[in-house]
């Protein structure tokens, strides 16, 4: 209940469709010629019909309650029907507005309208056709069988079902009418205002004179209620409608005519009567909606024709107002359309090009540059032959003379059968760009040249290591790369020479795997197979999140620089080995002047004594004296010896803890120079994890260095393979470590090491005295041994001390 | 072997050399005269004397300049030079220089240099 009573329509409005509704019924009083039947033109159907169809439907039961009061309230006033008689005719009434209105609802959907001719007819055939036998038959039976004024079924229904269709006819358009447009204020105009004056003053005469008999055709009122319906339509239609029941009413009231027609029964005048509104009702309502669908389709059309008339301004102004120009060619190239922009930049209209014994096309032509105009030429002869699509750049002239840029593009138009009805072109000014490229490329040749003309090469590579440039001074000088050689590790095995290669390598992968900038010396090989040394520089180039983009190279030629290094580091070498000869011979000539001295005196009075003791008779006394003298000389000469010894004696124990591996380092890295110099490959190796050995790291360096060096030049009169190996090893409690060469080896592996013992022709004989007493005083021992399967090894071992393990 | 004693100079800065050489000399029957230095011979003058023998590496006058100086007054003086720096010896210059001792030198050798001497120089005289 409560959802019925939210559902309810105003008061206002359902007291306006009760009042509305006893009108109807005060009027189908009045109109009952029949005195007390109540059967006429039962206006409040359409008024009923017309509210439902208006109405939502959850209100319709309220819509039902109000018929019901007003009908009952209008019974007790004029009909005085029993009331469940009443009650069962209302029954009919609201089954038959009911029906009429879900039907129309049904067919005609929501919200009705009553636009056209075929929902006009609808709207009749359901409204005023089926609906009212709903009424006809529950009136008709209720009549009957209450027996009120002596009515039989068969007379009642037509009379009911004749009023009520009328009633539907003119009320309920009239009604939906006003109840759709309520709020719509459309104004009238002063000339539609007369026409409705007049049209009111000739329908009102005419109905007068022609419902007096003063005119005998009833029915000529017919041609004014047309048209009010054609002018008006529906509302001039059933303002019409009603106007002429009103009249009638009035003369039907007055009795003064008996209208219509001349029939002496008053039951055929009666539905005679009814037939005549009836079908002048449905008449007008036809007009009314050919009218009615006229007019919206005149509106439409003009709607449509003003949306078109849009369209066609805005595609206009589109085509004059974007920022390019567009043109048309006919197939055979003749322009026929320039837009605004075209026709400014130009100048002159497609109208304008219109020359004496000159196509268009020429006169076009005349406005491209001299130098472009064959081009565009040809190609546009091209695609017009070929209807392939027409793309070109070329220079074209403003009005004022400057050539600009253009980037045009015409594409041809086909017709149904695939010919080609027309050609649209499309044409930019793109002179900015192309000044923009032009100043760009010229920047960038400026650039090449730049890295051309430098005299450094230039490599670049992707992080995945393959290569992306090689400068012109590259491929020059280098040669460009193989076909298959397309990344950092093939070039760089290609070229590098294979000494250096690993080393080399090494160094680069390291330097991409970590992301740090790297630099390598090492040979190159040249377009022309010759090795030269060059130090190439690697640095990454980055976003600005960090992420490598690039890698690049750059390398100069170091070779005579690498020459000149050389010469200064043999030089230097020359120049200490000179000096340390000096010195040292400098050194033994002092101890051996030190040491002749005494001997010198040692001798001669050697020789004195002799002689003193040989003479006869043999001086005893000058013999003694000379032999204290001998005796004192030895002395002194052992003394100078003793001197020298203290002289070179380690005053100071220098020993440490030290890492052997550091030491072999730093030995290889003073001797790696000389190593390069005389083409000597070094073959390091240290076992891992070797445990720190007590010593003293200078000593022990020396010793390395001297032995590296002795195996060197064991090696200096091969011409090839001159490889030299050091491994160092743990064996046992001691380190060992061997230097192997493949030089002459060695005649007498027992003398080597004592002093004075030399094979070189310069030598002193002292190193390898002096490296086995520098092994031995640490506790270790130095040997020779022959190599297989030629050359020396040269071993020395140190020994791991149980409290450096500890 | 003359009746008369020949008279023998000996110079060296070395007193152990100079004291050796003046008894080598003495037992095989020379008069030796000893000086520690060159100057001091020249002090002393050469008259009466038969034979010098110099060391080289001495302070102040050296011996190839005090045997320069000596032959001045006596040209057919004999001089024999003895050094105990042995890389004097192989340098250019003294290459063909007569009479020159390394030390430590043979006794019997330099005697036999000396007498040798003392004979050609009597018969050159």
């Amino acid at each position: 209940m409560t959802g019925l009573w939210t559902q309810r329509p105003k008061f206002i409005h359902l007291g306006l469709f009760v009042a509305a509704y006893v009108l109807g019924c005060a009027f189908a009083q009045i109109l009952a010629f029949m005195p007390g039947t109540g059967i006429s033109i039962w206006l409040p159907s359409g008024l009923f019909i017309a509210t439902l169809l208006f109405a939502s439907r959850s209100t319709w039961a309220w819509w039902l309650l109000a018929g019901c009061f007003a009908e009952l309230f209008a019974n007790t006033l004029w009909f005085r029907s029993p009331l469940p008689a009443a009650f069962l005719i209302y029954l009919g009434n609201a089954l038959e507005a009911l029906i009429g209105a879900w039907l129309i609802r049904r067919v005609l959907g929501d919200p009705v309208r009553l636009d056209t001719l075929q929902q006009m007819l609808i709207f009749v055939a359901l409204g005023a056709g089926v609906a009212p036998i709903m009424a006809a038959t529950i009136g008709a039976a209720t009549v009957d069988g209450f027996d009120i004024l002596s009515q039989s079924f068969w007379t009642a229904w037509p009379l009911f079902w004749i009023g009520d269709a009328t009633g539907v006819l003119i009320v309920a358009p009239l009604a939906l009418a006003v109840l759709q447009n309520w709020g719509d204020r459309t104004q009238l105009s002063a000339t539609q205002w007369m026409e409705i004056c007049i049209l009111g003053l000739i329908f009102g005469g005419v109905a007068a004179l022609s419902l007096n008999h003063y005119l005998s055709f009833t029915y000529i009122v017919v041609p004014p209620l047309l048209w009010a319906a054609v002018r008006f339509e529906f509302k001039g239609a059933a303002i019409a409608l009603m106007f002429l029941v009103l009249i009638t009413a009035a003369f039907t009231m007055s009795s003064g005519g008996e209208f219509p027609g001349v029939s002496e029964s008053p039951k055929e005048r009666h539905i005679l009567l009814q037939l005549f509104l009836a079908i002048s009702a449905l008449s007008a309502m036809i007009v009314a909606a050919i009218s009615r669908q006229h007019r919206l389709g005149l509106l439409t059309l003009r709607k449509s024709m003003d949306t078109l008339r849009h369209r066609e301004w805005e595609l206009t102004q589109l085509v004059d107002v974007v920022p390019s120009h567009l043109w048309r060619l006919t197939p055979d190239g003749e322009p026929i359309f320039f837009n605004r922009r075209m026709a400014d930049f130009l100048g002159m209209g497609v109208a304008d090009i219109d020359r004496p014994n000159a196509t268009r096309l020429d006169a076009l032509i005349e406005a491209i540059h001299p130098v472009d105009a064959p081009g565009f030429r040809t190609a546009l002869r091209h695609s017009l032959a070929t209807g392939e699509p027409f793309a070109l750049r070329y220079r074209l002239r403003r009005a004022d003379g400057v050539y600009h840029w253009m980037s045009s593009r015409a594409d041809p138009l086909r017709g149904e059968d695939g010919r080609i009805v027309q050609w649209y072109g499309l044409c930019h000014d793109i002179d900015d760009q192309v000044h923009a490229e032009e100043a760009l490329r010229e920047r960038e040749r400026g650039l090449r040249e730049l890295l051309d003309a430098l005299p450094i090469n230039i490599l670049s590579f992707a992080p995945t290591r393959k290569m992306t440039y090689a400068s012109k001074r590259y491929i020059d000088k280098v040669g460009a790369p193989l076909v298959h050689i397309e990344d950092f590790d093939a070039l760089a095995r290609d070229v590098a020479h294979p000494e250096d290669f690993p080393r080399m390598f090494a160094v680069a992968s390291h330097g991409f795997a970590t992301g740090q900038p790297f630099v390598n010396r090492f040979r190159r090989r040249d377009k022309q197979g010759i090795y030269r040394w060059i130090e190439a520089r690697t640095q990454p180039q980055r976003d600005a999140s960090g992420t490598i983009l690039q890698w690049h190279i750059v390398s100069i030629d170091i070779e005579d620089e690498m020459h000149a290094q050389q010469a200064l580091r043999a030089a230097q070498d020359s120049l200490a080995r000179q000096s340390q000869a000096a010195s040292l011979a400098e050194l033994s000539a002092s101890i051996a002047h030190e040491v002749n001295q005494p001997l010198a005196a040692v001798i001669a009075n050697s020789h004195a004594c002799h002689r003193w003791l040989t003479a006869d008779p043999p001086n005893i006394e000058r013999a003694n004296k000379t032999v204290d003298r001998i005796i004192r000389d030895a002395n002194s000469a052992a003394d100078v010896v003793s001197r020298i010894r203290a002289l070179f004696k380690q005053s100071v124990d220098t020993r440490v803890n030290g890492a052997i591996e550091d030491i072999v380092a730093e030995a290889h890295n003073l001797i790696a120079e000389e190593a390069a110099r005389h083409r000597v490959l070094l073959d390091v190796e240290v076992d891992r994890g070797l445990p720190a050995i007590f010593m003293d790291a200078v000593q022990i360096k020396q010793v390395l260095v001297n032995l590296i060096r002795n195996g060197m030049e064991a090696m200096a009169g091969l011409a090839e393979d001159k490889r030299l190996s050091v491994r160092v090893s743990r064996i046992d409690n001691t380190v060992q470590i061997d230097i192997r060469d493949h030089g002459t080896g060695i005649e007498a592996p027992d003398r080597i090491f004592e002093p004075f013992f030399t094979t070189k022709e310069h030598g002193m004989g002292m190193g390898l005295a002096i490296c086995r007493s520098i092994v031995e005083s640490h506790g270790g021992r130095l040997w020779a041994e022959k190599n297989e399967p030629k050359g020396a090894v040269l071993a020395f071992t140190l020994p791991i001390e149980s409290k450096v393990l500890s | 072997m003359s009746n008369v004693k020949s008279v023998v100079a000996v110079v060296d800065d070395d007193p152990r050399v100079l004291e050796s050489l003046e008894e080598l000399l003495e037992s095989a029957g020379y008069v030796t005269r000893s000086f520690s230095s060159a100057g001091a011979l020249l002090a002393s003058g050469t008259s009466g004397i038969d034979l010098l023998i110099t060391d080289i590496g001495m302070p102040g006058m050296n011996g190839f300049e005090l045997r320069d100086q000596v032959k001045k007054a006596r040209p057919k003086l004999p001089v024999f030079l003895i050094t105990g720096r042995h890389e004097i010896v192989d340098q250019e210059r003294a290459q063909d220089i007569d009479g020159l001792f390394r030390k430590p030198f043979d006794g019997q050798v330099l005697l036999a240099a000396i007498a040798d001497a003392l004979q050609h120089k009597g018969n050159g005289e």
